[in-house]
């Protein structure tokens, strides 16, 4: 089985969708000079910025005349107009996912669905990403009052649809109306949607442009660039990429960077699926390729001390601490950094991590994932509460209310960012030419993804590159033969 | 007879059951999710000739329990044989030594994991006060050479204590008299541990010993806690290794296969033990 969203990996212009329209057509956000008042027809400066998801949000793009100008965010995701929340039935349900750090903002919104609707309870379960990644499956199957949960983009979604816990939402008008739709891939299969990407990630190294505008560093834009960047960071006692590499999960976020312009998409994502399916193996010279770019990097000094056993409970505070100048794991981190220092509001911009001299075939990535389904094994009551929750929390208000609160881009319409300085500030990468975290094709996670992502670690952490990608490849082999 | 079926019937429902259910799981292909398929013994075959990170985990775990079960219990007779008489500043220890073992083993694999940081962690930055290590220090967790070690001295304090509490009893069960006449024959601390102590204290070392192998072949919750296996491997244990074949790698059917060799394996192992520290029990 594969999904619309696996499918749409075969497109190059799959990717193209996921960026340019998720950004542009629906986009989210603001401000990047907080001197710049967003007005329609006025000039701009960055390129990209936007100040939401409304039919009144502004977009700062080129005019006719090549200038930089503030223009109507074009909402071209939308069948009709946004629908309203469904009333549920009453009885209680729960809701399965992984942010943690999201349970605040989270229990305030069911607490008012909660309020809004008598006798209807939703129950957060929650595990770590790992444990979700990991157990989720097991134990969602195996309880029907979960009636709502969300799923991982890729490997995770599938095995859920194979196991025929997704309902089909097709034809639910919040499905159509209240969403980006090419936001939607992740969670349709063969036309037919079965979950509802909530957010949109942007997995992108997060920079302390105070930090940078102080020492006089510009954003590399090409690979030569980012690695001289370290060893002037470094000079200068700074860490430059707080990098997680104890955390395999948030270490291999770069690995979207460096897949991205390795080839033309068509060939990452053949020699992908080739080494998923034991077709290829990690020795060849496209993967070896992207270990000595590791190697490059851990030579630059890119790493902080120790990086393998570097976690990412100390990156972020690293970073937040001011001591690392760009935390590389993405936007979904703003949250964690502001928490252990709020002083970092409006502190953090993002750019796309280059990894080739040559011009890039891409200029960083996204991620439509934390996909709410329904359990299609729910009693019909059930199902009924979760569908209703979904459709509350795919409204505007609430999706703001979400968005703001953790620092999370949506993939929800009309909602506006520009009550969150830090969405505001890395809106532009909207703008730019995305490609959907190309990580997710190898579909194995664990027999596959795990292990080549524990051999680039290994590398940086200054093993053999050969002997490890040899080493790792026959694990591998071995395992999809299990 | 009659009164015995409570129990058995507990014990069937909660392990007789799941047992032999993962043995009939373990001559299938499942990945949770489609059918099962029936194939025989192909999953124990393909392990013993084609799993090298299988062997590779094996001989982690060997190595893990070596360390651990030669420290945990040289450490807690050693403790024992101080903590013997019944005063109130020997009560107070045990209750000391023996605290970490109500701890949360996340809690303790968490802490740990704090002191173990290369860069911000207690033990470099002491190492490096008094001059026993250079920048960048040693990462205990992050380097495949010291990861394993690392997590086994900290089962090691984690679970000493619980020995102790043990070697206590069984070393009080020794009869004064027999020290009163060694002393009288004039034999030293030494002799004393050596000719009564240790082949006095075997039945209880024998439990000690077996008890801790089977804690360190089952040890899953302080490697997943500080390291998860990593890196790349240099860390994971059988039961870490049959977690992820499991539930990341969602092949049931071959994890239940690996946990039946754990459970084979254990079994001989403990009975090596016991056959090498041979107890006379009185009826042997």
């Amino acid at each position: 089985m594969k999904t619309k969203g696996y499918k749409a990996f075969a497109s190059l212009r799959a990717g193209v969708v996921a960026t340019v329209a998720a950004a542009l057509v629906i986009t989210p956000l603001a401000v990047a000079n907080s001197a710049e008042v967003p007005t329609f027809g006025k000039a701009c400066t960055s390129e990209g910025v936007s100040t939401g998801q409304k039919t009144t949000s502004l977009i700062c793009q080129q005019n006719s005349g090549g200038k930089l100008t503030w223009q109507r965010v074009r909402l071209g995701g939308s069948y009709a107009a946004p629908a309203a929340a469904l009333t549920p039935p009453k009885g209680t349900i729960e809701f399965h996912h992984w942010r943690g750090e999201d349970k605040v903002v989270l229990q305030s919104i069911i607490d008012k669905f909660e309020a809004r609707y008598p006798g209807t309870k939703i129950n957060q379960v929650i595990m770590t990403s790992g444990d979700y990644g990991n157990l989720a499956l097991t134990k969602i199957s195996a309880n029907p009052k979960a009636a709502v949960f969300v799923t991982m983009r890729g490997g995770q979604f599938n095995n859920f649809y194979k196991a025929g816990l997704l309902k089909d939402l097709t034809t639910q008008r919040y499905a159509k109306q209240n969403f980006i739709q090419s936001a939607l891939t992740p969670g349709t299969v063969d036309g037919r949607i079965y979950g509802l990407p909530y957010q949109s990630l942007f997995n992108n190294p997060i920079y302390n442009a105070e930090m940078f505008a102080k020492n006089g560093w510009k954003v590399p834009t090409t690979w030569s660039q980012t690695l001289a960047l370290c060893k002037t960071i470094k000079a200068a006692g700074y860490i430059p990429f707080a990098w997680p590499g104890a955390t395999r999960g948030n270490a291999g976020q770069i690995l979207n960077a460096f897949m991205m312009n390795s080839a033309p998409y068509a060939t990452v994502l053949k020699n992908a699926t080739d080494i998923d399916t034991g077709k290829s193996d990690l020795t060849n010279d496209w993967f070896t390729g992207i270990a000595k770019q590791y190697k490059q990097m851990a030579d630059a000094g890119c790493f902080p001390p120790n990086p393998t056993g570097y976690t990412d409970t100390v990156a972020p505070a690293d970073f937040a601490a001011g001591k690392a100048a760009i935390y590389p794991t993405g936007t979904f981190g703003m949250s964690s950094v502001t928490k252990l220092n709020p002083d970092m509001k409006g502190k953090m911009k993002i750019f796309g991590l280059i990894t080739t001299d040559s011009k890039p075939y891409f200029e960083g990535i996204t991620n439509n994932t934390f996909i709410l389904s329904v359990n299609a094994k729910a009693s019909s009551t059930d199902q009924k509460i979760a569908n209703a929750f979904i459709s509350y929390l795919a409204t505007a208000p609430i999706a703001q209310e979400y968005a703001v609160g953790t620092s999370q881009h949506v993939s929800v319409i009309d909602v506006d960012y520009s009550a969150n300085v830090d969405l505001l500030n890395t809106s532009d990468i909207m703008g730019k030419k995305l490609l959907l975290a190309p990580r997710f094709l190898f579909l194995n996670q664990g027999v596959v993804r795990d292990k080549l992502e524990d051999a680039l670690i290994a590398i940086v952490g200054g093993a053999d590159i050969t002997k490890t990608l040899t080493d790792t490849s026959k694990i591998i082999k071995q395992g999809l033969g299990a | 007879m009659l009164m015995a079926l409570p129990a058995f019937a507990i014990y069937s429902f909660l392990y007789l059951y799941p047992s032999v259910s993962n043995l009939w799981n373990s001559t299938k292909r499942w990945d949770g999710v489609l059918p099962p398929e029936f194939i025989g013994a192909r999953n124990f075959t393909y392990l013993a000739t084609n799993d090298d990170l299988f062997l590779k985990v094996l001989g982690n775990n060997i190595r893990f329990a070596l360390v651990v079960v030669v420290l945990q219990t040289s450490f807690s007779l050693l403790f024992a044989t101080f903590l013997l008489k019944n005063t109130k500043t020997t009560i107070f220890l045990r209750v000391v030594y023996f605290f970490p073992t109500i701890l949360s083993s996340v809690s303790v694999g968490l802490i740990w994991l704090f002191l173990y940081n290369p860069n911000y962690g207690l033990i470099n930055a002491a190492a490096k006060k008094v001059g026993l290590m250079n920048d960048p220090g040693v990462n205990w967790l992050g380097d495949g050479r010291y990861a394993l070690y690392a997590i086994a001295i900290t089962q090691v304090w984690f679970h000493t204590g619980q020995m102790v509490v043990i070697y206590v009893a069984g070393l009080q069960q020794i009869p004064a008299e027999l020290y009163e006449a060694a002393e009288v024959d004039g034999a030293s601390r030494w002799q004393q541990f050596k000719s009564i102590t240790w082949p006095m204290a075997l039945p209880t070392t024998a439990v000690v010993v077996a008890y801790t192998t089977i804690q360190s072949f089952r040890a899953f919750d302080l490697v997943y806690a500080m390291t998860q296996g990593g890196p790349n491997n240099a860390s994971d244990v059988l039961v870490t290794l049959i977690y992820n074949t499991a539930f990341a790698s969602f092949k049931f059917g071959y994890a239940s296969a690996q946990s039946v060799l754990l459970v084979v394996m254990v079994l001989l192992i403990t009975w090596l033990q016991r056959r090498t520290l041979r107890v006379n029990y009185g009826d042997k």
